[in-house]
Order: structure tokens, then C-alpha cells, then sequence
């Protein structure tokens, strides 16, 4: 996710949200198939079209197309596809630390 | 303070990429694993046949052991850069791309089974062809 995060910041998440927040958001969620808590930004959601599997695709009413930042090599809807929204976690929205680096996300 | 940023602190890690943070994928070391299956079968062809001195002996069971190794490698090494690169849009670009890694993959099961220098130089190639079409996908 560089350079919006790097490697070692505390995230303060929302997990209150009900839904998928608006496009750019970072969230974390529970990603398919490996369960490992991963970050990610939402690209698309619910009713928006996007290419999977080479052919325009409308998410369903639960999906959300997450995408990393580092375009090149991150793991993300390109390799595990739409994302529903019970893997939601939270929504990250400000950066505890390092304090050099506190902020709003 | 330190109390503070222990309440402060994380206590959950998430993560930007799946295993690898830094997604590093190279097929060098399939490479040179091919390259070193085929100088195996070479040195082996270069021992005396039906020599039972004990150098001749120890040197071919070396080689067998290095070969078979290095095949296993070439095999470990192409399915990590199948399975955990390639995405659907590598796919769309190479659609033969699970036939060649499937032929690879047997073509390095083979190379344990036998000294052929034929089927070395096939793997050889393959693997070749396996990371050029990697390459290709980084430009």
C-alpha cells in the first residue's frame, strides 16, 4: 500500500461500518481463500462494473472490488476477484503512529 | 511513556500483500536449476561406463543426487511463480500458459526418472520460455 501506508503504521480502524465506504477508502478485511487480515483500497462498489476474468462484470449488491496501491505487485480483486462484504473488517481512517507520521488517512 | 505507547500500540497486524510482503518473484532460480539438471546429465555421460573405481561411483551418485534435487527445485521454483504471480490478465496475454507449466512440470519428472540429455535440453528450454513469458509480464 505505499506509499499511502508503510510497513509499521498503527492504524486506527472504524469497524462500525454497515456497508462499503466510498470509493478510495482504505479498509481491512478478511481476504478469500488465505483469512489473513489484509489492507486494501475500494476500487468499485456495489452495482459498479469492472473487468474480472476478462469480461465487464456489475458487482453484486455485497461487493466491492479492492485493489493495493502498489500496482505491479500487490494481491488483490485482480487475483481473488469481487469481495463481499462479511470480510468487511473496518474502515482504516487515522494513523497513530509513527508520530512523524499522524494522521488523517 | 512507554506504559503510553503500549496502550498506544497495535495490537493486531494486518497486512498490504498475501505471503510475500516485498513480492519478490525471480525465475533465475528455475533457471539455473534446469541449467545445473542438464550439466548433471553431461558429467554423468563423461563417466567411464562399467568403471567400478570408487571416485567413478561416488562421483555418479553425486551427480544423480544434484540432478534429481534440481529437477524437484525447477519444479518448486515454476509452481510458486505460477500459482502466486500470475494473474487473470498474465492469463490473457498467454493462454497456453497452463499447458506449458503443466508440460514443464512433467518434462521435470522426467528428468528425474532418466539421463537424457534430449530431456534436459527440453527443460532447459521450457524454462527459458517460462521466464521470458514472465518477463514479458513486468513490462
Amino acid at each position: 500500500m505505499r506509499p499511502a501506508l508503510e510497513p509499521g503504521d498503527w492504524l486506527l480502524l472504524d469497524p462500525t461500518v454497515q456497508a462499503w465506504p466510498r470509493r478510495g477508502a482504505i479498509v481491512v478485511v478478511r481476504e478469500p481463500a488465505s483469512e489473513l487480515l489484509v489492507v486494501k483500497r475500494v476500487a468499485a462498489r456495489p452495482g459498479d462494473m469492472v473487468r474480472w476474468l476478462d469480461r465487464p462484470t456489475r458487482l453484486g449488491v455485497d461487493q466491492a472490488w479492492l485493489l493495493g496501491d502498489d500496482d505491479a505487485r500487490s494481491i488483490d480483486s485482480r487475483t481473488y476477484g469481487p469481495v463481499e462484504q462479511h470480510r468487511l473488517v473496518g474502515r482504516a481512517w487515522f494513523r497513530h503512529g509513527p508520530i512523524h507520521r499522524i494522521g488523517r488517512l | 511513556m512507554s506504559r503510553l505507547s503500549e496502550f498506544l500500540a497495535p495490537k493486531t497486524v494486518v497486512r498490504a500483500h498475501c505471503d510475500v510482503p516485498c513480492g519478490i518473484y525471480d525465475p533465475a532460480g528455475a533457471v539455473t536449476a534446469a541449467r545445473t539438471v542438464a550439466r548433471m546429465v553431461e558429467l554423468i555421460g563423461q563417466i567411464e561406463p562399467g568403471s567400478t573405481a570408487l571416485a567413478d561411483r561416488n562421483k555418479f551418485v553425486r551427480c544423480v543426487t544434484v540432478k534429481e534435487q534440481h529437477a524437484e527445485l525447477v519444479k518448486h521454483e515454476v509452481q510458486i511463480i505460477w500459482s502466486d504471480y500470475f494473474k487473470p490478465e498474465h492469463l490473457a496475454a498467454n493462454p497456453d500458459l497452463h499447458t506449458k507449466v503443466w508440460n514443464l512440470l512433467k518434462l521435470a519428472g522426467k528428468n528425474k526418472q532418466s539421463i537424457d540429455a534430449e530431456a534436459a535440453a527440453q527443460l532447459e528450454a521450457s524454462v527459458k520460455e517460462f521466464a521470458e513469458i514472465f518477463w514479458s509480464t513486468k513490462k
